[in-house]
């Protein structure tokens, strides 16, 4: 058997393991909390607002769920698998490190496709369900005012309609889950190097942290102070250890109703294979000289 | 039953270590721990070895770089000719760590599923497999239970099943009966003298000296991360100056004949009585020995 194959049979345990560890219980809270913001009536928000708002909601918990759930997966699973001697049980098979490190890593993004796939689905439902809803009241009242012609309600319809479910919504998600490729990836050098999921958590955390703030700071050393060689060259490490992750903040664009283009999808699609390609080499490289 | 080829294992050794030395780097201070410190053993395809030693002797570290887990520091270790460096070495090994906790969420069935898959099989074979093993270490019944719900027999047992799911030459076992109750730890040792019959290479490491001594051809001791003796068993345990002789239903009269033709021969007569069973034989008459006692689950 091939490489692909074993890094198949090793994802689709993880899946497994994942799933039988009960992490779709999350999709119920999710559920739960779209269902609140889709149902909330808020008085003092016109149509636009309150589908925004509903857009906000989803999309926030859809970007936490996965950033965490990539970090607190993947530090459970790989110091785990060497705290219970697994892993001994696994490489003493003709199973090449590597490939242990892939089908981990693939198994973990898979329960995450999933989970974000079946997410967008529920909240589109809901977000569709809000706009023909509001859409019916709105036009009803619209209708009995003399004052607006008919073009004047299909321009309304046709704005709130652009709030509601559209492609740009796949967009979205799929920025979401390339970031939380990255996370993962991260998650999984950072577990390479740990002996505990504590450390592994605490550590991915931060560096999720200062994925956020990094490009701040790389402005202020560099425009601000002046940015000398130094400054410069330290910028450069930085930006090359700790992915930027606001350039895979799209929710705000999205909720606010901008479009995302596909070229800016491809640059992210780029962004995501470059940063999972160098985490899985130095985790292959930090992992093949590991004592276990 | 497995059909082991012997044509390689006859010229080329299961287990061949040169001088193996393995130092660990202790945090925060310069000089290294030394676990194994220049050991050489050679295993002949088909033999069962046993490496008893105290703890931290340096059993396990041994078997690790045997298996590629960890490097070695210096020296050679191979099996059936190829370099443990090598993940190819591994195709021929299967491996049941101290102690070992498989993945809880899979039943039994599943976790020989997984590794045979990992192993490359597929199919029809995969799942005869599974049957045969589960039959051979007596799981049939718990085959569909998770792992969670196993007692640490039964684990034991499913681990040694996973070792053998390729049909591997050499099984290393690290421990298998540690923690086991004695019932468990029988049924471990038949399952290692039935490898043995089949014609499969077993390196034994165990702290139950009694165990080593019922199954193994050949025993190394190792003490300090050095191999102090090593050996054919009977050549290691036999008193070659004493003789046993056990009678059954012998009257005084002769007991009496016998001791006094000892006296007059000038030999000396060590020790003559009952002779004893051991306390695990008492223990299993007493409790109704092994069988079907953990087939349900316990």
């Amino acid at each position: 058997m091939g490489s692909l194959g074993r890094i198949w049979v090793l994802s689709g345990a993880t899946f497994t393991q994942l799933v039988r560890m009960k992490t779709f219980y999350f999709l119920l809270i999710f559920c739960g909390l779209v269902a609140l913001a889709g149902s909330l009536n808020i008085m003092a928000y016109n149509a636009e607002q309150q589908m925004k708002l509903v857009k906000d909601v989803s999309l926030g918990a859809m970007s936490l769920f996965a950033s965490i759930f990539g970090i607190v997966a993947t530090a459970m699973l790989i110091p785990r698998d060497m705290e219970d001697r697994t892993l001994y049980t696994i490489l003493a098979k003709p199973v090449p490190r590597v490939e242990y490190l892939i089908g981990k890593l693939l198994g973990v993004l898979m329960v995450i496709a999933v989970s974000l796939a079946a997410m967008h689905i529920f909240f589109s439902v809901v977000l569709y369900a809000r706009q023909e809803m509001l859409l019916a009241d709105d036009m009803a009242m619209m209708a009995e005012r003399a004052d607006l012609s008919e073009e004047d309600v299909q321009n309304y319809a046709e704005r709130v309609r652009e709030q509601g479910v559209t492609w740009n919504l796949v967009n979205a998600t799929g920025a979401i889950f390339m970031k939380s490729c990255v996370v993962t990836a991260s998650a999984m050098v950072i577990s390479t190097v740990a002996t505990t999921s504590l450390f592994t958590i605490i550590v991915s955390i931060l560096v999720f942290f200062i994925g956020h703030v990094q490009a701040l700071a790389r402005t202020y050393w560099v425009d601000v102070e002046g940015g000398g060689v130094v400054a410069k060259l330290f910028s450069a490490l930085v930006a090359l250890v700790f992915p930027d992750y606001q350039l895979f903040n799209v929710i705000d664009g999205v909720v606010s109703g901008e479009w995302i283009p596909f070229g800016a999808m491809l640059k992210l699609a780029g962004l995501t294979a470059f940063y999972v390609g160098i985490y899985t080499v130095v985790a292959y490289l930090v992992f093949a000289e590991k004592e276990l | 039953m497995v059909e082991v080829e012997t044509t390689v294992g006859a010229a080329v050794p299961a287990v061949r270590i040169e001088k193996l030395v393995k130092d660990f780097s202790v945090p925060f201070r310069r000089e290294k721990l030394r676990a194994v410190g220049g050991i050489s053993l050679e295993m002949a395809a088909g033999e069962v070895y046993g490496l008893i030693g105290p703890n931290g002797s340096g059993k396990s570290t041994t078997m690790k770089v045997l298996l590629g887990l960890i490097a070695a520091t210096s020296g050679r270790t191979e099996i059936f000719g190829v370099s443990s460096g090598k993940v190819s070495s591994r195709r021929e090994v299967g491996y049941l760590p101290e102690n070992p906790y498989f993945y809880k969420h899979l039943s039994g069935a599943e976790t020989l599923r997984f590794y045979g898959r990992l192993c490359g099989l597929r199919g029809r074979e995969l799942k005869a497999r599974i049957g045969e093993l589960l039959e051979l270490v007596s799981l049939e019944d718990a085959a569909d239970r998770r792992l969670g719900g196993y007692s640490k027999g039964m684990l034991q047992r499913i681990g040694l099943a996973q070792a053998l799911i390729q049909e591997p030459r050499l099984v290393v076992l690290d421990e298998p009966t540690a923690g086991v109750d004695p019932a468990g730890s029988r049924k471990i040792r038949d399952l290692v003298l039935e490898m043995k019959g089949r014609g499969i290479s077993v390196i034994l490491c165990s702290h139950l000296l009694e165990q080593v001594q019922e199954v193994c051809d050949r025993v190394g001791i190792i003490h300090r991360g050095q191999l102090v003796k090593e050996g054919a068993l009977e050549d290691l345990i036999n008193i070659e100056e004493q003789t046993d002789i056990v009678l059954e239903n012998a009257p005084p009269e002769l007991l009496e004949e016998i001791r006094a033709k000892v006296d007059g021969s000038g030999a000396r007569l060590v020790r003559m009585g009952h002779p004893r069973t051991t306390l695990e034989r008492l223990f299993l008459r007493e409790t109704g020995g092994e069988e079907g006692r953990e087939r349900g689950g316990e």
